[in-house]
């Protein structure tokens, strides 16, 4: 769960940390009504988001931040036609680092619903479920995120000379 | 110009749960709109990277460090010793070297103030123990020698009081 926040291992390690000693310390809470998995994954993403809310955001990402690595990969993926990408560990590190990178210009909770979303193929009701948010209030933050993303994209793409 | 319709498709759902038609509308679109056009690449690639980012997370779930476990009852077991300690203990652990310094400073000044002697009285037992007085210190006269018994002040008063005469 918390690798899905933070890329830096110890950071994750951390928030996982944070997660079990706050689900020791609140153990008599758990009433049993609902699954302890289901329990743990709540305190997880609470402790993750309250830390992402308490780092700093970064500012907008422009073309000039990028490295030469991920401005070839982005030119060469928007050339690409769909399905064509190859398996290949060095451009899966490259988009990572991008999508790391394009993920902490989000808002926290924008970034937890597109990543859920998106990313896991995780559905609008599970992440409200996990989050404790309404229905709607998962499909504004996801939308607002794919926005975001994608505008801060085509900025990049308009950068790197496509 | 772009098309709303087409950029609301695009960031309404993740793209690769857009229906066939719903694709089929943006890409008959793109073909004659070039910021849609664009739009959609970038949306392409963002469904790109969110899925790369989404599956190295898998990766490293997968790889967890082995003392994790370990690492995390220490801590639970830190925090329980922590919550064990009393109060008044945890309170001297925090200011107890600020506490001693203040209470040593005061143990101090105390001894000094009521054992050790004034510069008044230091003064006085220097004057009672020393038979000479500034004058004589600084003519350099022999207080000893020229003491005067009654009887030669006596007799020297009246002798002069006789010449007199």
């Amino acid at each position: 769960m918390a690798y899905r926040f933070f890329r830096e291992r110890s950071l994750a390690e951390e928030a996982a940390q944070e997660t079990f000693l706050k689900a020791f310390a609140q153990l008599k809470s758990f009433e049993g009504r609902g699954s302890m998995e289901g329990w743990l994954t709540r305190i997880a993403t609470n402790t993750c988001l309250n830390i992402l809310r308490a780092a700093r955001r970064r500012p907008e990402l422009v073309t000039a931040d990028l490295s030469e690595d991920e401005s070839d990969w982005l030119e060469k993926k928007a050339s690409e036609a769909p399905g064509e990408q190859r398996p290949d560990v060095e451009q899966q590190v490259i988009a990572a680092d991008l999508a790391e990178r394009l993920l902490q210009t989000l808002p926290p909770e924008d970034r937890l619903a597109l990543t859920m979303i998106d990313g896991e193929g995780a559905s609008v009701n599970e992440v409200a479920q996990l989050t404790g948010w309404s229905e709607s209030k998962v499909k504004v933050r996801a939308f607002r995120a794919r926005k975001k993303a994608r505008e801060a994209l085509e900025r990049l793409l308009g950068g790197t000379g496509k | 110009m772009k098309d709303n319709h087409i950029l609301d498709l695009l960031d309404y759902a993740p793209l690769a749960n857009l229906s066939e038609s719903d694709l089929r509308t943006i890409r008959v679109h793109v073909e004659t709109c070039a910021e849609c056009n664009r739009a959609f690449e970038a949306a392409q690639v963002s469904a790109l990277l969110v899925k790369e980012r989404a599956d190295e997370a898998a990766e490293n779930s997968a790889t967890a460090n082995p003392f994790f476990q370990t690492r995390v009852l220490a801590a639970w077991r830190e925090q329980q010793a922590g919550n064990r300690v009393p109060a008044f203990r945890r309170l001297w652990n925090a200011t107890g070297a600020l506490v001693a310094s203040m209470a040593a400073t005061t143990a101090a000044l105390a001894v000094l103030t009521f054992m050790a002697p004034s510069s008044d009285t230091l003064n006085q037992q220097t004057v009672a123990l020393v038979p000479y007085s500034a004058e004589t210190v600084v003519l350099d006269q022999d207080q000893v020698d020229n003491q005067m018994t009654d009887d030669q002040v006596l007799s020297a008063i009246y002798v002069d009081e006789d010449e007199g005469k």
